[in-house]
């Protein structure tokens, strides 16, 4: 039968990742001809020397394209191979292609580039001085900050810095690419956006879309990284497979990786916050410099969401932020996990911890006393409906025993000099949905076999996500037949089409709504047959173990024989699903309206120890409680739990992104970028889904790919806080210079310049 | 001169003439096509390539089984060895959900049984170091345990699952005997294991595998270009050796018997010393009952470097050879006195393990000019003072995370004691080596020379720590500036006093 779970595939390495699929014959290896400089002018390439090499060799350039040298759709300044000036360090000028990666690596080092440098911008604000962005500033208000911020009792302003995220999916950006009959392409391409890369490939060959078939099979991880810059590596293999017609491959090696593919955006931001003399939250302004890199890439997408999570799980009556997507020379920033919404996270909290600082108030009750709830209008005009703010803040204090915590930890500090300890609590609110309505849309493709097991192919890619097996799960019970008859395909864009990313958290919700739609009609087909057969009323009966049951009693009538009369009796036993996100309405112009489906709520606390003698730091114990509907697997949730609240507290607390002043990426291996292992996170991490029907989802279940990943950020302010019962008395006091210096990822190095007074904390 | 190298892969036997010292993750996706390995960053830092090797004793008398990264070990390591990769594991197993297609271990099973593979890509190493860690026996600690995959990256799960599969592994598995050829049998029985291990390690049923260079063993490897010990940093520095211009001929250290040993040797003149093997692996150093006699604290410190995967592999006369300012053994091995011992010119000659650096990553290794194939000085052996064992020794080290990492700063420090009249602890002498603040791995001398006759306390520990940032200069770059460097040195330094002498009011010194 078919139903091999995918998982024991993987740890039995039988899972073939592109790279581990079977050579074609006569397979050429490609690798680019990187720019060399952050910005340039390309005079000319001379590729006599790589040519020489080996007869096998081709160095391809912008001249062989033969449709748009174009790789974002409309952005006539992006091109697949540079022709005239370049505008980050590595992108690419040239293919080569040769027999062996080796061969062509060597070759591609011997193409001279001749160019004119030309000065990088690197710097968001700077490229903000002279107006250099991809869109014009976009600015989200409600209420009348102006007038709040006079009624304030207290009014704190400052700098908010986060540093960008490599997303380290550990399978390298790949893609093969097949010439086929009829000068049509095939391309397996490490992607989470097929039809992206198959439009991307139709412009680039000048062929029509149906010319061009993408598979994505099931990748080595994405977090993101591969929803916009997959396509420029599956390009650039179908382009040299079309014009030679031969198999191209193409598998970067992680220091390429590292240096030439988008990363998460670092953020520069002003901001300031009012509160009454209670400690409400009146008044919150923020103006966002994004830096966006040398593409447009997803940024735009990037900065709305930034701006819409602003106010973070807090209602705030008077709010008014804007956001800059900066132009810069550094490699195009892209999606990653969160897309936005974990910077504007820390600037908030960052803002409501210098608030809590000067006014004196306990941050954790500052937080509470603020959060957002039911009936409250988000500063996009949203009202808040089902909020479990509130809940999982209350439910998470119970859990960590915060009081106790908090007494625990002060007792710990008065009586130690080296250790000391600080703990951090953050709510989360994450809306879900694409913030552009009409990727909100998806296809399924259901087929039941004569042998009644059954085939679902989606829009969803698998990135280790779990998409898969929700979606097995969905069709399953559905149908009402064993999950071991199911089997979910990989993604094609000859199957189901004209889908969108895999990304803002909805592959299941959408795709799996669009699963649910395909197995309820062939479901449907089956009963009216079913009741043909048993004589009886269609309505009283339905699928469930395998059978047919009639109210409480299961029928002789079994899924395999009822399957195979279907067939029998002419039944068409495959259909196509369809979901549209209902409800979603969304005015750019006036910035307001109903941009989500639903929210995610959640909070969580982190301790941390401080070695306030070495500058270094740890993450004791974790607490997490975690809105969520109805689990169509709780272990799937769970892991994705857990898996994001590891990036967003390496992002938070340990990767270091480090470019050069020329624009080069410093931090490029794994040597020397850090990401979580297991020593790094907390010893203990607990973590509590709490579960209620979610009606606006798939089976009452919710979105959990990003919202979870904002619980990380709590790992900075733990250590602030363990840094602050280091310090404090020591320097200066607390108002002045409570909201100067948010500036992640915290370092060992930063430690160091906070213990030693030469940053405020 | 083409050498061939032999090995078992799995349960088929395995002859290639192909160049030895490629990294074996290349051979073992390319020509034997088993691509459960991954390549996931080439420098063995992620543990995707893991692979297990096993060694055996010419007479079957012993054996062990070690993940290692295959990323970072060559070709030419696996002469004679047992690979076995997560293809080789399956086969032992048992059917999985789907019939025959996929056979399960009991290790793979606990990764499944507690979700703990999601995009997979990390999941064979996963398998490999945990079966890794059922091979080498019990007691199967908390803390054992999770060092077992600390040099396991995963991007996907944050380590929750992994971790409880490993923990249930640990309780499901905690009875296995000590003796490890009957752990082995039962492992086979389990079906954790092949039975082709069980006949590796008692030198039957398979063809006899002997360590062979066209005949015999080289007598000398500094005659051959390159000379390296684990290859752990050459491969990280030469990722593709076959694309570069190093001669046919190259020595591993590792295959020396003599470069394997550690012994205490009695001297005519002075005090017994302890002679490392410069092909002694890390590993194995820390784990050596005379090491840990001499230097009782030393094994606490072992997890700080690398990972399980890449101490298994790398060297002590390797991490010296490198010459990488930040070396951790060598930053241990400099304050414990160490000199090495360099063969290649008549008798050899023995230096202070400290001025055998002259520059960054250069060495004080010559050429001997008198024969026509120049030939170039070797590390054979460190040699260790061992009069009694060393009460005070401390290591510290600062890097951004706390394990798997490279050091921006490392020190460490060995005090003689004695009591002065009225009963106080006085140091008579100090050695305090830092590393990544200099070009070079340094003797911190004009600070180890102060601290003597003086007590330990703040007052010493602020003194030294003084003149340890005076006598140094750090360089910035990827993993500190020079600034932190110099002024988290400081700390370090203070931090020795601190370790070693509780109670002494060191800490004091910060202020």
């Amino acid at each position: 039968m078919s139903g091999i779970r995918e998982s024991e595939l993987n740890v039995s390495g039988s899972t073939l990742y592109i790279d581990d699929l079977p050579e074609p014959p006569g397979l050429l290896h490609a690798v680019i001809v990187p720019s060399p400089t952050a910005r340039g002018v390309l005079r000319g390439l001379d590729a006599r020397q790589a040519t020489a090499l080996d007869p096998s060799l081709r160095v391809l350039t912008a001249q062989d394209i033969p449709g748009g040298n174009e790789l974002g759709e409309g952005s006539p300044n992006e091109p697949l191979l540079v022709s005239g000036e370049w505008s980050y360090a590595g992108q690419p000028l040239a293919l080569v292609l040769a027999s062996s990666p080796l061969l062509a690596r060597r070759a591609a080092s011997l193409v001279r580039v001749e160019y004119e440098k030309l000065r990088p911008v690197l710097d968001a604000r700077e490229a903000a001085k002279s107006n250099d962005f991809f869109i014009p500033p976009r600015t989200m208000a409600s209420g009348d900050v102006q007038a709040a911020i006079a009624r304030c009792a207290l009014v704190v302003e400052g700098r908010v810095d986060s540093g960008g995220q490599e997303h380290v999916y550990l399978e390298t950006q790949a893609a093969l690419a097949q010439a086929i009959e009829g000068g049509r392409i095939r391309i397996v391409s490490g992607t989470q956006s097929p039809s992206g890369v198959q439009a991307t490939v139709a412009r680039i060959l000048g062929l029509p879309m149906n010319a061009v078939e993408i598979e994505a099979p099931r990748l080595g991880g994405a977090f993101g990284g591969k929803e916009e810059q997959g396509a420029l590596w599956a390009a650039l293999a179908a382009l040299g497979a079309y014009l030679l017609r031969k198999p191209v491959k193409i598998v970067l090696e992680r220091r390429e990786d590292m240096r030439w593919s988008g990363k998460r955006h670092p953020y520069s931001t002003d901001y300031r916050i009012g509160l009454d003399a209670e400690g409400r939250i009146l008044a919150f302004e923020a103006d966002y410099y994004q830096n966006a890199g040398a593409l447009c890439d997803l940024s735009p997408a990037i900065l709305s969401r930034t701006l819409f999570h602003a106010a973070g799980a807090y209602h705030i009556p008077n709010v008014r932020v804007t956001g800059r997507s900066c132009r810069t020379n550094l490699p195009p920033f892209t999606a990653f996990r969160g897309f936005g919404a974990p910077q504007a996270f820390f600037v908030i909290e960052s803002a409501i911890d210098a608030a809590a600082r000067k006014g004196g108030w306990d941050p954790a009750e500052l937080r509470r006393r603020n959060l957002v709830s039911e009936g409250d209008c988000f500063h996009y005009g949203q009202i808040a409906s089902d909020c479990r703010a509130a809940k999982c803040f209350d439910r998470l204090v119970e859990l960590c025993r915060w009081t106790e915590l908090r007494a625990e930890i002060e007792s710990h500090n008065a009586s130690n000099t080296i250790e000391k300890r600080g703990a951090a609590l953050i709510p989360i609110c994450f809306g879900i949905s694409f913030t552009k309505l009409v990727m909100n849309q998806g296809g399924a493709l259901v087929h039941v076999y004569r042998d009644g097991s059954v085939s679902v192919s989606t829009g969803a890619v698998e990135m280790g996500q779990q998409v898969a097996r929700k979606l097995q799960l969905i069709a399953s019970r559905t149908l009402g037949v064993s999950e071991d008859l199911v089997r979910v395909e990989c993604t094609r864009t000859s199957t189901v089409a004209n889908t969108y990313p895999t990304a803002a958290s909805t592959g299941s919700d959408i795709n799996g709504m669009a699963v649910l739609a395909a197995c309820e009609e062939i479901g449907g087909r089956l009963l009216a047959l079913a009741a043909r057969i048993l004589g009886v009323d269609a309505g009283g009966l339905r699928i469930e173990g395998g059978a047919v049951v009639r109210g409480c009693e299961p029928s002789a009538l079994d899924w395999k024989t009822l399957v195979d009369r279907a067939h029998l009796e002419r039944i068409d036993l495959s259909a196509h699903g369809f979901y549209a996100t209902p409800g979603l309405v969304y005015d750019t112009k006036a910035e307001h309206g109903s941009p989500f489906a639903y929210h995610v709520y959640g909070c969580a606390a982190l301790s941390a120890t401080v070695d306030v003698l070495r500058g270094s730091y740890r993450f004791d114990e974790a607490w997490i409680v975690h809105d969520s509907g109805e689990c169509i697997d709780r272990a799937v949730d769970l892991g994705q739990i857990e898996g994001a609240f590891a990036q967003g507290l390496g992002w938070a607390a340990l990767e270091e992104l480090l470019f050069d002043d020329q624009g080069s990426l410093v931090s490029d291996t794994l040597s020397t970028y850090k990401l979580p292992n297991l020593r790094f996170m907390p010893r203990r991490t607990t973590v509590e889904i709490l579960e209620s029907a979610n009606p606006r989802a798939v089976m009452r279940s919710k979105a959990v790919g990003e919202p979870p990943l904002l619980y990380g950020i709590a790992g900075y302010f733990a250590v602030l806080d363990a840094l602050r019962a280091a310090v404090d008395g020591a320097t200066s006091t607390a108002s002045e210079t409570a909201g100067l210096g948010y500036d992640l990822p915290m370092t060992p190095e930063k430690v160091l310049d906070f213990l030693e007074g030469r940053r405020p904390c | 001169m083409s050498r061939t190298i032999r090995f078992l892969a799995n349960d088929r036997l395995i002859e290639t003439e192909s160049y030895g010292l490629v990294p074996s993750l290349d051979f073992i996706r390319k020509d034997l096509g088993l691509t459960g390995a991954k390549e996931g960053c080439r420098e063995g830092d992620c543990g995707a390539c893991s692979v297990l090797i096993g060694v055996r004793a010419a007479d079957a008398s012993s054996f062990s089984y070690r993940a290692h990264c295959s990323c970072v070990t060559s070709l030419a390591e696996l002469d004679g060895r047992h690979l076995v990769t997560v293809e080789g594991l399956s086969a032992a197993g048992l059917p999985g959900s789907a019939g025959e297609s996929v056979r399960l271990t009991p290790v793979m099973r606990a990764i499944l049984e507690e979700n703990g593979s999601q995009c997979g890509f990390c999941s064979p190493g996963f398998v490999i170091a945990l079966t890794g860690l059922l091979l080498e026996g019990p007691p199967y600690t908390e803390e054992r345990v999770l060092a077992s995959i600390e040099g396991n990256l995963c991007r996907c799960t944050g380590y929750g699952a992994q971790k409880r599969a490993a923990l249930r592994l640990a309780r499901d598995f905690a009875d296995l005997p000590a003796d490890p050829f009957e752990r082995l049998r039962l492992l086979v029985d389990a079906h954790v294991v092949p039975q082709s291990m069980l006949d590796f390690a008692r030198g039957k049923a398979l063809p006899v595998l002997k360590y062979s260079r066209d005949g015999d063993p080289p007598a000398d490897p500094s005659a051959f270009n390159p000379t390296i010990g684990g290859g752990t940093d050459f491969l990280v520095r030469h990722p593709h050796p076959e694309r570069e211009e190093f001669g046919e001929d190259y020595a591993l250290l590792t295959r020396e018997d003599a470069l394997l040993r550690i012994s205490l040797v009695e001297a005519e003149v002075g005090s017994p010393r302890l002679e490392i093997g410069a092909a002694v692996t890390w590993r194995d150093f820390f784990a050596d009952p005379l090491v840990r006699r001499t230097i009782p604290s030393i094994a606490s410190f072992e997890d700080l470097l690398a990972s399980p995967l890449v101490r298994g592999q790398a060297t002590i006369g390797g991490n010296i050879a490198n010459a990488s300012p930040v070396a951790d053994i060598t930053s241990m091995l400099i304050a414990l006195g160490a000199s090495v011992r360099l063969r290649g010119r008549g008798e050899g000659r023995e230096v202070p393990l400290e001025r055998l650096f002259l520059g960054y990553k250069k060495l004080d290794l010559r050429e001997d000019t008198r024969r026509e194939d120049t030939r170039r000085e070797i590390i054979e052996a460190v040699l260790i003072p061992a009069a009694k064992p060393i009460e005070f020794f401390n290591f510290e080290k600062a890097s951004k995370r706390g394990t798997l990492d490279i050091a921006a700063v490392n020190t460490a420090a060995v005090f003689e004691t004695d009591r002065t009249e009225g009963g106080a602890i006085r140091i008579t002498r100090a050695r305090i080596s830092a590393g990544g603040v200099a070009p070079v791995p340094l003797l911190l001398e004009r600070t180890s020379s102060c601290l003597a006759g003086s007590s330990p306390g703040a007052q010493a520990a602020a003194e030294a720590a003084d003149i340890a940032a005076a006598e140094t200069t750090p360089i910035g770059d990827v993993r500190g500036s020079a600034d932190y460097r110099r002024r988290v040195l400081r700390r370090l330094v203070i931090a020795h006093f601190v370790r070693l002498f509780p109670g002494s009011g060191a800490e004091e010194a910060l202020l």
